[in-house]
């Protein structure tokens, strides 16, 4: 997850949490801090109505003195005390109040003391009159009423409940002070203690992953740099090897175009020559037309060959049956004389003379009985002399056939020959054309080749600056390295 | 060409003036005796037989089965108005059975025909070319004499005694 984090982001992250941390103990700290204040200053405030309370009673002290003073000793001097404290009671009796308007208690107390304080100076007033007027004893009688002492004793008990109040306050707040003043400490301790832990955890993480990151980046640039510089080591060998392979395409070039000339003057010449071919090959054209024309012939001729020979053959088969008639005539003939010649035996001396026709009638048959047995050799021989005559001319007639057909396609491959010719003749002609363009172009292409030499050798002398560069990058890639990861460095 | 079709008509013109020539001489009757023979072939075996001894020649006939008989009995033919029994020469001489042969000869002495494979030739053999012959072992009671001529030499079957045995 964090892994595909930028750097960036990272780093808000993490002094975002540090910030986060230092903001929550702070907000804490704040907070215990101002109940801390606020605690010292309702202490303060008690202990401000404490000294109101202490001053309300020893004001009430001061008259009562100066009023003693003034009753034993009747001298108007003794009397200073009674009458600042007449000043101050008034002052310090409102302050308490105000101070302790908070308390409906102290209120109630302030309430109850103020009738019995406004009695204590009546009584006073009374008895510094009775002194100033009457003398001592007047007023010393109705001191001795203990009418004021009573209401001194009432005041002093309602201001020490109040005081009493005021200290038990004064217990509570402190109590709160201390526990806010702990709690203070403890935050700004362990909240101290977790924020340095967190920042130094974030600070870990932060710092193994940055270096992680970073380091394997700067590997990678270390890699590609090393690749870079066998690649500009490659480039500045290419560059070597493609300016030398320049110069000598320029020299090939150069022989291309005495060549290429001499292609064009050939090209003219085939040309030529291909016109003086076409020439014969018109009038070659006609003779083999011609010859066609006479294989047709012979063709008809076999044809009418293999039909006589056919019908000749039929003949020989219809000879052949007329004389399978006489051979068995003459069979039938001896087998008359020879039956003959039995009758005539048993004929007896009469019979002696038929005899001897029987036997030349016999004998004849069997002369006609041999020639015809000639007759049929001869008639086999023209019959087999026949078919093979046949199937040699049908041989014959397929190879007419097939001298035609090919004589055909000779017609057809001369007029083929005609037409490449032809085609030869513009071909070369184009070829002539094209071949004297072409050295047109080998020319531009020679000085284009001059000028690719030069960038070559430029080529050469800034693969040899990129070289120096990829270096350099090389080394700087391995300080950034030893930098951030020293172990993956060496 | 002509010269096949001269010798074919000088052939012609010889058998023309010999059979004219037959009749146009006076009869000659010869001084010699000589017997008649028929050279004749059965199964693969050439025989003669005397002409005396037979009948008739015939060709073709048609021969009509007849059930029962000896196995030689190859059925009946009609001979000039006389019917016959027609027995097989190569199955009474011991050869293997074939087709009926085309051949027949009737006997002199009986009314019987005997059929055979082929007829080859008359022999007209003078009398002093004919000797005894004890016979071949497979013929030996059918034969009796033998025939040594330029035409023809072999054994001359004797009828009689193959008409004995068929009637026997």
């Amino acid at each position: 997850m964090f892994g595909n984090w930028t750097v960036g982001k990272k780093l808000a992250v993490s002094f975002g949490l540090a910030a986060l941390t230092l903001v929550i103990i702070a907000v804490v700290s704040y907070r215990n801090a101002s109940r801390l204040i606020e605690n010292d200053a309702w202490v303060t405030h008690t202990h401000q109505v404490r000294t109101e309370l202490a001053d309300l009673l020893s004001e009430l002290k001061d008259a009562e003195t100066g009023q003693r003073g003034y009753l034993i000793t009747g001298i108007d001097s003794y009397l200073e005390p009674y009458q600042s404290a007449l000043a101050a009671i008034k002052s310090t009796q409102d302050d308490v109040r105000r101070l302790t308007a908070d308390n409906p208690d102290q209120q109630r107390r302030l309430a109850a003391v103020s009738p019995l304080i406004d009695s204590k100076l009546a009584e006073l007033k009374q008895t510094i009159d009775l002194r100033r007027n009457d003398g001592f004893d007047a007023a010393l009688k109705v001191v001795l009423t203990n009418v004021g002492k009573a209401t001194m004793d009432q005041i002093r008990a309602v201001i020490a409940e109040a005081d009493q109040e005021e200290r038990n306050l004064l217990k509570t707040r402190s109590e709160e002070a201390r526990a806010s003043a702990d709690m203070t400490m403890a935050i700004i301790l362990w909240g101290g203690l977790l924020g340095t832990l967190a920042v130094g955890v974030i600070g870990w993480a932060i710092a193994n992953s940055l270096s992680r990151q970073i380091g394997s980046a700067v590997g990678l640039v270390r890699s590609s740099s090393t690749e870079l510089q066998a690649a500009a080591n490659q480039q500045a060998n290419g560059a070597k090897e493609q300016a030398a392979a320049m110069t000598e395409i320029s020299t090939t070039i150069s022989e291309l175009l005495a060549t290429s000339r001499q292609i064009a003057e050939s090209a003219q010449r085939v040309a030529q020559n291909a016109e003086q071919t076409a020439s014969a090959a018109r009038s070659g054209h006609g003779t083999v037309d011609m010859t066609h024309e006479s294989i047709s012939g012979i063709r008809r001729q076999v044809d009418q060959i293999v039909s006589h020979m056919l019908e000749l053959g039929k003949k020989s088969q219809e000879i052949g049956a007329v004389l399978d008639i006489v051979s068995e005539l003459a069979e039938q003939t001896n087998i008359l004389a020879i039956n003959a010649t039995i009758e005539a035996a048993g004929a007896g001396e009469a019979g002696k003379r038929f005899a001897v026709v029987a036997e030349e009638i016999r004998k004849l048959a069997d002369r006609v009985g041999g020639s015809t047995k000639e007759v049929r050799t001869l008639i086999d021989d023209v019959r087999s002399a026949v078919n093979t005559t046949v199937m040699a001319t049908e041989t014959g007639s397929k190879a007419v056939d097939a001298g035609s057909r090919q004589f055909g396609d000779v017609a057809s491959t001369f007029k083929q020959i005609a037409s490449l010719v032809s085609t030869a003749t513009d071909a070369a002609r184009e070829i002539e054309l094209s071949t004297k363009q072409q050295s047109s172009a080998v020319e531009q292409v020679n000085i284009a080749i001059a000028s690719v030499t030069q960038a070559s050798m430029e080529t050469e002398t800034s693969a040899g600056q990129t070289l120096q560069t990829v270096s350099q990058m090389a080394v700087l890639s391995k300080d950034l390295l030893r930098i951030i990861q020293p172990h993956m460095a060496a | 060409m002509s010269a096949l079709s001269s010798t074919v008509a000088s052939r012609a013109a010889a058998l023309r003036l010999a059979f004219d020539r037959a009749f146009a001489e006076p009869v000659r009757v010869d001084a010699a005796v000589r017997d008649h023979l028929l050279a004749i072939r059965v199964g693969t075996q050439a025989l003669a037989i005397r002409l005396s001894e037979i009948n008739g020649l015939f060709a073709d006939k048609k021969i009509t089965p007849v059930p029962g008989g000896r196995a030689a009995l190859r059925g009946i033919a009609g001979f000039r108005g006389t019917i016959v029994p027609v027995y097989d020469l190569r199955t009474l001489l011991g050869h293997p059975d074939g087709e009926t042969p085309r051949w027949l000869v009737i006997a002199a002495t009986a009314p019987i025909a005997l059929a055979f494979d082929a007829f080859e030739k008359q022999l007209r053999v003078p009398r002093d070319a004919i000797l005894p012959q004890p016979g071949r072992p497979e013929i030996r009671s059918y034969v009796r004499e033998f025939v040594g001529t330029q035409d023809f030499v072999g054994p001359i079957l004797h009828l009689p005694s193959v008409l004995d045995a068929i009637k026997i």
